[in-house]
């Protein structure tokens, strides 16, 4: 991984297909792209086999615009449906058994700190609801336990889409699923209050509704997590199929979702929050 | 026979607009064409969600994009 490893041997232009070549000409590695350029440059996520209106893919195709260094990030994914996108880009991925991911993340990223010292090597777990709040319940808390740095996004639909409607602990209270036929008998999880006990430095809840924000979310978590320690996004990204919601709906079901019970919501701690004043005001005096 | 999404191009091109390229799932298919700003459709990739046209016609009030009915092969 790194920008070396990414660019093309001369002379072998023509014989890369060309989904690479214009990954590496007009794609984000080696500078950061504003999200809203979104359709205008090459983006690193490739065609995918996820639902069609499917807004997990949605926040994938925004996550990985958003990636502060592409080319060094490790992308750690595990059974569900969005390890059907992530392993479908140009990021390294890696699919940890399913509930493993925190574990798996862990060691990785302390290896990556011991094998490259003076770089900055990015660890991103993206997983279900299930993946991380059911099965992997115990790995996720430990990684958050012992402060590790790396970020984990929960990409929530409320249930096990990638087999056929199971509930999750992040279904909500009373929903009747195909494999939850007498309704969900308790409260929804909540993994946010969960993930600020166990000592994540940065954790945000967000619906994508606005590309912008989601762009903004990823980044800070990305970069609050070398710094400082565990970072978490909880982000409400629907099934339509397993929620019956007509594709063209799920964005205003989205926006629903958000005045509801998926208001944007940021915390972070003291010292993450100084950071970030110091960062994000630091373009503006340079131009001034 | 299929649905893709398809850009009314000179309606589009009225408004120095992007919104529904900002809000389709899929990667590399709602284009934004930066010198005649408009948005175009890269059809084999499309999935015909009909996203795009919630955001154009349900939002924006502009109609500029619709669905469209291909043949394989088209
Ligand atoms: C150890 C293990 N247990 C069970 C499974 C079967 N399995 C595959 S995906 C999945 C549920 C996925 O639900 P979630 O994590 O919420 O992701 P989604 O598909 O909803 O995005 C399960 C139970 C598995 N692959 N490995
Ligand atoms: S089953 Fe649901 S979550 Fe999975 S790809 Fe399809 S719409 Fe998306
Ligand atoms: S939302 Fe409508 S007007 Fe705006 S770019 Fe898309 S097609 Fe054009
Ligand atoms: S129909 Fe869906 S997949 Fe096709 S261009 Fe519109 S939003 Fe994108
Ligand atoms: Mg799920």
């Amino acid at each position: 991984m790194g920008l070396e490893y990414v660019r093309i041997s001369p002379g072998f232009e023509k014989y890369m297909p060309k989904d690479y070549v214009d990954l590496v000409q007009y794609g984000q590695f080696g500078k950061e792209v504003d999200v809203q350029q979104l359709g205008q440059f090459k983006e690193l996520v490739e065609e995918h086999p996820m639902c069609a209106g499917c807004f997990m893919a949605y926040f994938i195709r925004v996550f990985y615009a958003a990636l502060p260094k592409p080319e060094d990030t490790i992308v750690i994914g595990t059974a569900g449906c969005a390890r059907l996108a992530l392993s479908q880009a140009a990021v390294p991925f890696i699919y940890g058994n399913y509930g493993d991911t925190n574990a798996v993340a862990s060691g990785l990223k302390r290896a990556l700190n011991i094998r490259f010292p003076n770089k900055e090597k990015d660890v991103v777990v993206m997983a279900g609801d299930g993946g991380l709040i059911d099965i992997g319940f115990g790995m996720t808390m430990h990684s958050w336990f012992r402060r590790e740095n790396f970020t984990t996004i929960m990409v929530d639909n409320e249930v096990y889409g990638n087999t056929g409607g199971q509930e999750s602990g992040m279904s909500p209270k009373g929903v009747q699923l195909k494999m939850a036929p007498k309704g969900k008998q308790f409260e929804k999880i909540n993994a946010v209050e969960l993930a600020k006990t166990a000592g994540c430095v940065y954790v945000a809840k967000i619906s994508p509704t606005n590309p912008k924000r989601i762009a903004k979310t990823v980044r800070r978590a990305v970069l609050a997590a070398r710094e400082f320690g565990p970072t978490f996004i909880h982000a409400y990204t629907s099934c339509n199929i397993e929620y019956s919601i007509p594709t063209e709906k799920v964005l205003e079901d989205a926006r629903k979702r958000e005045k509801q019970d998926f208001g944007f919501y940021e915390w972070m701690t003291d010292e993450v929050k100084e950071f970030f004043e110091q960062l994000e005001r630091a373009p503006q005096e340079v131009k001034a | 026979m299929y649905y893709v999404a398809e850009v009314n191009e000179a309606d589009c091109a009225k408004y120095n607009c992007k919104q529904c390229v900002l809000f389709c799932p899929e990667p590399n298919t709602l284009m934004y064409h930066d010198k005649n700003h408009v948005a175009w459709v890269n059809f084999p990739r499309c999935k015909g969600c009909a996203i795009c046209v919630y955001v154009c016609s349900d939002l924006l009030k502009r109609n500029c994009i619709q669905m469209v009915m291909v043949k394989a092969g088209d």
